[in-house]
């Protein structure tokens, strides 16, 4: 009888014990379901960048660098631009009213972007140690090799980086850009003009005996040229990533270009169509060698989005 | 407010010292009263909601008055307002149920029964059982563990009622909490991982070792402050949890773009409030109200608002944690959600 009531004092304690629990959990969750989130939102960044408000989105885009970036007939057309407007469209920034595309030369992309005159540069940008300590960088978008294209004549002639050493031949290349630094490296002479497009220009008019950059820079010459050149494969051994260029005094924004990298990137992991992958088919794919597919961006930031409750699968 | 229904009934209760109600009158008056909540509450949390959505502005109010049809504001009310409603009436029976219980060994001399266990007693167990199921599609699921122990209070589900002997019963529990923590582990192990989610912890997996123990009977001496201290705070929490429903908008967010054919264009975001012939009325978001001329609208885009951001980057078994059961399911007949860019750019 004693144990009886002894128990059921047990019991009737643990109740109360157990219902003041369950109100202070309930409490608790009420609270929890007014706070903000942790996370900063994607929202919240786009507050923090210097374009919020601006009605038009300047974009620096390379104009004769074709499959890349490319005016034809008054449109800006290649992957870049393809790139560029995607990172545009997710940013708010959609239709050509509120978007412009600013032409700039290899040379000036980082001037650009240090002077305001540009708010992202997408020009085949190799995302370089030294150059950020200049501009910053979200991505890669894409990865490529730098190779030599010549001219079908001298084919069998230029093979090997050795034979670039040959001072018979005069190398072409683009002023502020990775491949003559690499090219200095291994101590070819190079004649350094605006852009890859002259180079181009210069052999076809007997001036320049080979042209060197990024494979999908000349992939695209190669395609405005088929029958007069032809890439040679080179072991320069450099991976080149690719990526947006942002002023390096706005953090916030390549936060938010490197998020919607990743959400293309995401998007294509999961055998979707992704934005990415559309622009790549549609201007580069048809013309590279191997298959390429999205790398995946660098220092992505977490951030909270609307439709982070949309099922994964 | 929204757990008014059973209210009357208690007036009823408090004088049966002067007045003998027969029994019959006071259920027909009960159940008079329990209509007259259901229609009168929305209704009059739906005025004032249209109130705070045309910004206090009596020239406002009068437009969204005259344009938002009483079934269209009674829905948008129920949308928004069922988690509030099942939330109250969930909370009031089982701690109803708790203190009924346990109202014999209240000391000598206590007159009245507490309040919830009388609402308790009178309410008929299929209302009681709707609440439950309205919690259990509304509530997120996050907070659905909850649900648990709130349900074992509000029907009495003692552990003892599974099995008359022990062996079987502690079988029978230890079934239940596997298939619970099959249903939740990878759940937790995801908020583990997350490092900082320790109230998603707690709330995934203490309230069904809490349902163990809450059916009751309470000790004597702790009914009439749980009583007190219960019926102040579930009060104070629907007034608490009602500004956000009052505040919540009665129409979508859109974002219109206005503008000439070939000219510049101009982003308006707000609520469509009507369209005619003539105009687009925009009640706009920051304030004031803007009519369009609809030869004017290039474009126009719904928008989600910032409070529907997750606070939780947790889901169970690909349901956001966030979400509710209807929402859940919501999600999976239209899976892919996308954001206009418009409704990035700034209000």
């Amino acid at each position: 009888m004693n144990s009886g009531s002894s128990q059921s004092r047990l019991r009737s304690i643990a109740s109360t014990l157990a219902v003041a629990l369950t109100l202070v959990l309930a409490a608790a969750a009420g609270c929890d379901s007014r706070e903000e989130p942790d996370l900063p939102s994607v929202q919240e960044k786009m507050r923090e960048t210097h374009i919020y408000g601006q009605s038009k989105l300047r974009i620096g885009v390379a104009t004769n660098e074709p499959l890349m970036g490319e005016l034809r007939n008054g449109q800006h057309i290649g992957f870049d631009v393809e790139i560029a407007r995607y990172v545009a469209a997710s940013l708010g920034y959609e239709g050509e009213q509120r978007l412009e595309f600013v032409s700039v030369a290899t040379e000036d992309r980082i001037p650009s972007l240090q002077g305001g005159t540009v708010d992202l540069v997408v020009s085949s940008f190799s995302m370089t140690e030294d150059r950020k300590q200049l501009v910053s960088f979200a991505g890669p978008y894409f990865v490529t090799t730098q190779e030599v294209m010549v001219p079908v004549r001298l084919k069998d002639k230029i093979r090997t980086i050795e034979d670039l050493r040959d001072p018979a031949y005069k190398v072409c290349t683009s002023g502020g850009s990775t491949t003559e630094a690499e090219l200095e490296k291994h101590q070819v002479k190079t004649f350094v003009v605006k852009d890859v497009g002259d180079c181009v220009d210069g052999i076809r008019k007997g001036r320049y005996d080979a042209v060197s950059s990024d494979e999908s820079i000349l992939a695209g010459f190669l395609a405005s040229f088929p029958k007069e050149f032809e890439i040679v494969d080179m072991p320069f051994g450099t991976s080149e990533l690719l990526g947006i260029g942002v002023p390096i005094g706005d953090p916030a924004l390549r936060d938010l270009v490197a998020f919607f990298l990743q959400k293309s990137y995401e998007q294509g992991r999961d055998g979707d169509a992704s934005p990415w992958q559309t622009a790549y088919n549609r201007t580069l794919g048809p013309w590279l060698k191997a298959e390429k597919r999205q790398p995946q961006p660098l220092e992505v930031p977490k951030l909270v989005d609307f439709d982070d409750k949309a099922p994964a699968k | 407010m929204p757990v008014a229904e059973p209210a009357e009934p208690v007036v009823a209760e408090v004088e049966p010292g002067r007045v003998r109600w027969d029994p019959a009158e006071r259920r027909a008056r009960a159940s008079q009263s329990f209509w007259t909540a259901v229609v009168g509450v929305p209704a009059i949390f739906s005025v004032l909601r249209l109130g705070v959505e045309a910004g206090g502005e009596l020239q406002t109010t009068l437009l969204l008055v005259a344009n938002v049809g009483p079934v269209n504001l009674l829905a948008g009310f129920l949308t928004t307002a069922a988690r509030l409603l099942s939330t109250g009436l969930v909370a009031v029976f089982a701690l109803g149920a708790v203190l009924a219980v346990s109202a014999d060994r209240l000391p000598p001399g206590t007159r009245r029964r507490p309040l919830f266990a009388r609402w308790a007693d009178i309410t008929p167990a299929w209302v009681v059982l709707a609440s439950f199921l309205l919690a259990l599609i509304t509530w997120p699921l996050l907070y659905l563990p909850l649900l648990l122990p709130a349900f074992v209070a509000a029907f009495q589900l003692r552990p003892a009622r599974l099995h008359e002997r022990v062996m079987p019963r502690l079988l029978l529990i230890g079934a239940l909490l596997a298939g619970y923590g099959w249903l939740m582990l990878p759940t937790m192990r995801d908020a583990m991982r997350q490092g900082d989610e320790w109230l998603v912890l707690a709330l995934i997996v203490v309230p069904p070792l809490l349902a163990l123990f809450v059916a009751g009977p309470l000790p004597g001496m702790v009914i009439r402050p749980l009583a007190s201290v219960t019926e102040v705070a579930v009060l104070a929490t629907l007034i608490w949890a009602a500004v956000p429903v009052i505040t919540t908008p009665v129409l979508p967010l859109t974002v219109t773009t206005v503008g000439p054919e070939s000219g510049p264009t101009e982003d308006v975001r707000g609520h469509v409030v009507t369209t005619d012939d003539v105009n687009m009325v925009i009640l706009q978001e920051r304030g004031g109200v803007r009519y369009v001329p609809v030869g004017l609208v290039r474009a126009q885009v719904l928008c989600p608002s910032e409070e529907e951001l997750p606070r939780h980057q947790l889901r169970i078994h690909d349901f956001h944690v966030e979400d509710s059961l209807l929402e859940g399911m919501g999600r999976r007949v239209r899976p892919v959600h996308r954001i206009d860019a418009a409704c990035r750019t700034p209000a």
